[in-house]
């Protein structure tokens, strides 16, 4: 019904919270290791950071409906073997094709969760194994990219001392976010996400959103495997594989419910940072690389449990 | 005065912005029955929360058996003796009756980890019993009627007076807000029998029942308990003024029949011969330019399934549904709106409003387009159409940016017509049961409402919560039973009597 004014002051809270906890993160890590805090190391950490972004931004589109991308990784590992295939002899269309097809299997998935009612969870965890298998299929090993590189090899530059590619992400996140406010579509997907019943009777064309949020999920998967080529030099069919927990934890982190209709691109910029933050902080401190899916299980748990809008949940699964 | 088997003293509860309760004070006899009546928004639900244990009070007391007590959880509640029955039922579909009944508290139905089935039967039997309800105790819940099930409800919270050995008192929220005729009959006799076993809070917008069934009434408005009546010394009219601190208007006077559709009209909206295997078959009707059609029946008639069909929400199977002439096929609401029809959802929570998003957000949901430039949104003129809408319909809110979730049931639901309203192109309006659940004042203001639009020439089928309502608001009434139009009435200088009616619908 109400809120009180304790829950306000909490809401308050949370809106800065995860603000706050990156400038906590970065002051603890400058603490430890002064240099840390210098303009070059944080121009790595945010170039660094790219491919992140990009699976962040898909990841958020879809939790703010209330669904989940598992297969988001790796249709970006798949995007990046059929990248260093085709820019060899297509070229820059070639590219284009491969972006695409990762948004057309993006919308696929969609569709078949939106219409025919099967949890988006379920479609995305089928769609890791066929992406991923598909990859493997493809290109048992790693494929190097030396003729056609320049057609992505742009992202590995620099524009005002920023990495190209970090500015293309916040540039195409920026844009998503302008989506999401400005156009029907945004409002749609956090009408769905807060109340899919009463979108639907509101003549919401639901499986229309469903699917457009997922294939932009899926442009976004083909953008990341496009700036793992232009890392890497190459393709892998596993490439971004171990991303998909940390996108997640970004999203989560930066104060987007899991349970869809509440936080925003702006909340996961902050959350994809954040965790940058805790994985270079974790080489700072001398821990093992090992320590970092468990750092990113950690965060996901506590951020849930922090941002789950309680009021819309029924039944736990 | 019996002895008080819960006291309040001097209860206060605020939210934001809002006193839900103000120094309210009242008891509870063994084995009363209390009445408790005011408006949406006069605190009755915050005070039944509080005593509940769901929420907790500022400041104030609270004694059962004259014990003060700390209400901090349902569970606390329960060890006290106090049970509530929800407004939506609360009981599992997929388990049996007598699982139901004890859920929770199985324990002495429990044989080394295992269920003892017979003896869990045998105690959910004794509950069974006290209401003299003929409902098998190993019948699987989802097999049983809304009545049944209600019934079922009760029996569970009797089983407290096993747990506690004390009568339970029982706080019943609108028991009745869906019940229709026999079935509402037979839930008021059970609260009579329950009396035998309990004492109880009862709270309805139906105020004929509670001058039935109470003992004694408290009315409160605005958070207050200002009122105390005696129902054998007490008029209905009298409850509703204490309601409303003022006498009603003349607008409320059901004796008024709406304005006249002539019969020239242009047709609105024309249904034929529409069939949906295992609903309703051979549905034919005209809707005229400013006609206000109810459709009156029981549950099961297959009148809530129809209107879902018009709106695009369930499919046909056979026949025609002609909007200003054209034929239309609907392949989802989405299309339905578009052509120019709005629904008002009987279950106003979910599928009326989203509680999350704000007035504004919720006004324009269905017709975005009315604010866009170009392809984007225009904030600004959004803003000015909601606050446009927020004047026109009186809706009570601190900002059109308030979470619709803030706003009292009569409120939401004008947020809801607003939806609607906001389309120039709106035809069609379809309202299934759009007062449930709201207090008289909302129901006249809706009321009101109803008959503005038809006078502005939309087209409107109405599902009623009572025939008077329908009798009032309707110029056509037809008849659904199993499936079938059995009878057509006119409202005009005669209107058809509740009786006439209802034996076209049972």
């Amino acid at each position: 019904m109400f809120s009180t004014n304790k829950e306000r002051l909490d809401s308050t809270l949370k809106a800065f919270a995860p603000i706050m906890v990156l400038v906590v993160l970065l002051a603890v890590l400058g603490w430890i290791q002064p240099s840390f805090l210098s303009f070059y190391s944080l121009r790595v950490l945010v170039g660094e950071s790219s491919v992140l972004l990009f699976l962040a931004t898909g990841q958020t589109i879809v939790i703010l409906f209330g669904g989940i991308d598992l297969s988001i990784a790796a249709l970006a590992s798949l995007a990046s073997v059929l990248i260093a295939l085709s820019v060899h002899t297509a070229g820059a269309p070639g590219l284009i094709g491969v972006l695409v097809l990762t948004t057309g299997i993006g919308a696929a998935q969609g569709y078949i969760h939106a219409r025919a009612q099967v949890p988006s969870f379920v479609v995305t965890l089928a769609g890791l194994g066929l992406w991923s298998g598909t990859a493997l299929v493809i290109a048992p090993a790693t494929i190097p990219v030396l003729a056609g590189y320049p057609v992505v090899g742009w992202l590995n530059s620099r524009v005002f001392g920023v990495s190209t590619s970090f500015a293309f992400a916040v540039a195409a996140l920026v844009s998503i976010m302008v989506m999401l406010r400005w156009l029907p579509f945004g409002r749609y997907v956090y009408a769905i996400g807060k109340g899919e019943r009463a979108a639907l009777v509101s003549g919401i064309r639901v499986v229309r959103v469903k699917m457009l949020a997922f294939a932009l999920s899926g442009l976004f998967a083909g953008f990341a495997g496009m700036e793992m080529v232009a890392r890497t030099h190459s393709g892998h069919p596993t490439i971004a594989d171990a991303l998909l927990l940390p996108c997640i934890a970004a999203v989560v982190v930066g104060g987007t419910a899991i349970t869809g209709g509440s936080g925003g691109l702006g909340r996961t910029l902050v959350g994809v940072l954040i965790i940058a933050v805790l994985r270079v902080g974790i080489a700072v401190v001398g821990l093992d690389p090992g320590y970092e899916p468990l750092a990113y299980g950690i965060v996901v748990i506590g951020a849930v449990a922090l941002t789950i809008d309680r009021s819309k949940i029924t039944i736990v699964k | 005065m019996m002895e008080a088997v819960l006291r309040i003293d001097h209860l206060d509860k605020s939210f934001p912005g809002v006193q839900a309760l103000d120094d309210v004070s009242i008891n509870v006899g063994a084995n009363e029955v209390v009445g408790l009546v005011g408006e949406n928004g006069a605190g009755k639900s915050t005070l039944l929360k509080l005593i509940a244990g769901i929420d907790q009070a500022d400041s104030g007391h609270i004694n059962v058996r004259g014990r003060e007590v700390s209400l901090h959880s349902v569970a606390a509640a329960n060890d006290a003796g106090i049970g509530m029955v929800f407004q939506e039922q609360s009981l599992l579909p997929n388990v049996s009756v007598a699982e139901n009944i004890l859920l929770g508290h199985e324990k002495e139905a429990i044989r080394f980890g295992f269920y003892d089935w017979p003896k869990l039967n045998q105690l959910a039997a004794v509950q069974l019993g006290k209401l003299d309800a003929k409902i098998p105790p190993d019948a699987q819940t989802d097999t049983l009627s809304f009545v049944e099930r209600q019934l079922v409800e009760f029996a569970k919270v009797l089983a407290i007076e096993e747990r506690t050995h004390h009568e339970p008192l029982i706080l019943l929220d609108e028991p009745t807000s869906v019940l229709e005729g026999e079935e509402l009959e037979t839930v008021l006799d059970q609260i009579e029998r329950l009396r035998e076993h309990a004492s109880l809070i009862f709270v309805s917008h139906r105020l004929d029942e509670v001058l039935r069934v109470s003992d004694r009434i408290y009315v409160m408005t605005n958070g207050r308990c200002v009122a105390e009546r005696d129902p054998k010394q007490c008029e209905l009219a009298e409850l509703q003024q204490l309601m409303l601190g003022q006498a009603l208007g003349a607008e409320y006077d059901r004796k008024v029949t709406a304005h006249a559709v002539t019969e020239a009209a242009t047709v609105r909206l024309s249904v034929r011969e529409l069939r949906r295997q295992g609903c309703y078959d051979a549905v034919s009707f005209d809707i005229h330019v400013g006609e206000v059609l109810g459709i009156a029946g029981v549950e099961g008639s297959g009148r809530e399934v129809l209107c879902r069909t018009l709106f695009g929400a369930e499919g046909v199977d056979g026949g025609e549904i002609l909007l200003d002439g054209q034929l239309m096929c609907f392949g989802g609401c989405d299309e339905a709106v578009q052509a120019g029809i709005g629904y008002v959802p009987a279950e106003r929570r979910t599928e009326g409003i989203i509680g999350g998003l704000s007035v504004k957000e919720n006004m324009t949901l269905a017709h975005l387009e009315e604010v866009l430039l170009g392809p984007f949104l225009d904030l600004k003129r959004e803003k000015e159409v909601a606050s446009h809408w927020v004047e026109r319909l009186q809706i009570r809110t601190p900002s059109a940016e308030t979470p619709a979730t803030n706003l009292s049931g009569g409120n939401q639901q004008k947020v809801v017509l607003s939806k609607w309203l906001m389309a120039k192109n709106l035809k069609i309006l379809i309202m299934d049961h759009p007062m449930r659940g709201l207090d008289v004042g909302a129901k006249a203001e809706i009321f009101v409402l109803i008959r503005e639009l038809a006078q502005s020439g939309i087209g409107i089928i109405l599902i009623a919560d009572t025939l008077d309502e329908l009798i009032a608001l309707s110029n056509t009434i037809i008849v659904m039973r199993d499936g079938y139009i059995s009878q057509r009435f006119t409202v005009s200088e005669t209107s058809p009597t509740r009786l006439q009616i209802l034996e076209h619908m049972v």
